[in-house]
């Protein structure tokens, strides 16, 4: 009984993350590298002021938890292209230079530390390597026409 | 003369049967849990790392060549198709792992805890067999000719295999899915047959 009060109000939570917070990042990478950033590197939890307050620290760590390996699938979906687009939209609005970050994501692999816990590795290791291909393509078009990518 | 030979071939035939009948490893109820562990592992990771279709399809899709080739420079598309080569592979060898992993169960513990008709046994025994051949070709054909010389060869792979998952899901139904899940209050936890 209490497990199944326990589930309906994670979904509770999970929707709630997802109109409210997810809602306004239209971008599966951003929601993804912001998910992975609520998460403890320690204890491997995640937590959310809001969320916790709403709900439980409890609840809101799984309805976190859930909203991230969703976006990890959406993001194991989607084809190269989409994620060269992503790639540098989210590059555009970061605050780094389109050559620093560049040499940042293909030197550090930042995203190798983003997945969801208990992800199937071959998934991780396929969305790794679309990553790569992808930060090649935007590595190729900032040599091409800086200016362009910059605007993206 | 012939007699002696034929005597002498049958004591040699003899003694390479009992050489395999010692070699066998004894299977014992009580120290197959840890089998059972791991057959449920790879289950799992078959079921929901390597066999969806939508990953599959994803992995195999020819829409992420167009675009790379039609878009990126010759060094970019070097790199693609080096990374969906090793990606291929990958899948093929963890497929061919997991596989072999429930086929060791199979042999070895699972006639503790299911009782299969002769039937499906016999099926079982083929799935394996054309499977892990299977396998193997692709591993040779990804090897040599790149990630999307197989296509059809990919899709008997994964029925193949989805068969083989299926009978085991039907052996394995009495373990919870997940090690987590023998955690949770309400699961019904892992009750081995008597």
């Amino acid at each position: 009984m209490a497990a199944t009060l326990k589930r309906m109000d994670v979904q509770r939570a999970a929707e709630d993350l997802r109109r409210r917070t997810l809602g306004g990042i239209p971008r599966a990478l951003d929601r993804f590298i912001y998910l992975a950033s609520t998460r403890d590197y320690n204890t491997g939890l995640y937590y959310h002021d809001g969320l916790a307050s709403q709900f439980s620290a409890d609840v809101a760590c799984e309805a976190l938890a859930n909203c991230h390996r969703e976006t990890f699938h959406e993001l194991i979906a989607a084809p190269v292209k989409e994620l060269v687009d992503q790639m540098q939209g989210y590059m555009a609005s970061s605050q780094s230079r389109p050559q620093d970050f560049v040499a940042v994501w293909k030197g550090l692999e930042p995203y190798r530390v983003a997945v969801p816990v208990e992800t199937d590795p071959f998934s991780a290791e396929f969305l790794f390597s679309n990553f790569k291909v992808a930060l090649a393509i935007v590595e190729e078009r900032l040599q091409k026409s800086p200016r362009s990518i910059q605007g993206a | 003369m012939i007699q002696l030979i034929l005597f002498l071939a049958l004591g040699v035939g003899l003694l390479v049967l009992l050489f395999f009948l010692a070699r066998r490893t004894e299977s014992r109820a009580e120290g197959g849990a840890q089998a059972l562990v791991q057959a449920r592992q790879a289950l799992n990771s078959l079921q929901t790392g390597l066999l969806p279709a939508g990953l599959v399809e994803r992995v195999f899709a020819q829409d992420d060549w167009g675009f790379v080739s039609s878009k990126a420079g010759a060094g970019v598309q070097r790199l693609f198709l080096r990374e969906r080569k090793r990606i291929a592979l990958s899948w093929v060898a963890q497929v061919r792992r997991q596989v072999l992993s429930l086929k060791d169960f199979h042999s070895g513990q699972s006639r503790f805890y299911a009782r299969l008709d002769v039937r499906t046994e016999i099926g079982l025994a083929l799935s394996f067999a054309s499977l892990l051949i299977l396998c193997r070709v692709l591993q040779a054909t990804f090897y040599v000719r790149g990630p999307y010389a197989a296509p059809r060869m990919v899709g008997f792979a994964i029925t193949a295999a989805a068969k083989v998952c299926t009978v085991f899901e039907r052996s394995l139904a009495f373990l919870p899915r997940t090690p987590a899940e023998v955690l949770r209050p309400n699961s019904p936890g892992p009750h081995v047959a008597a």
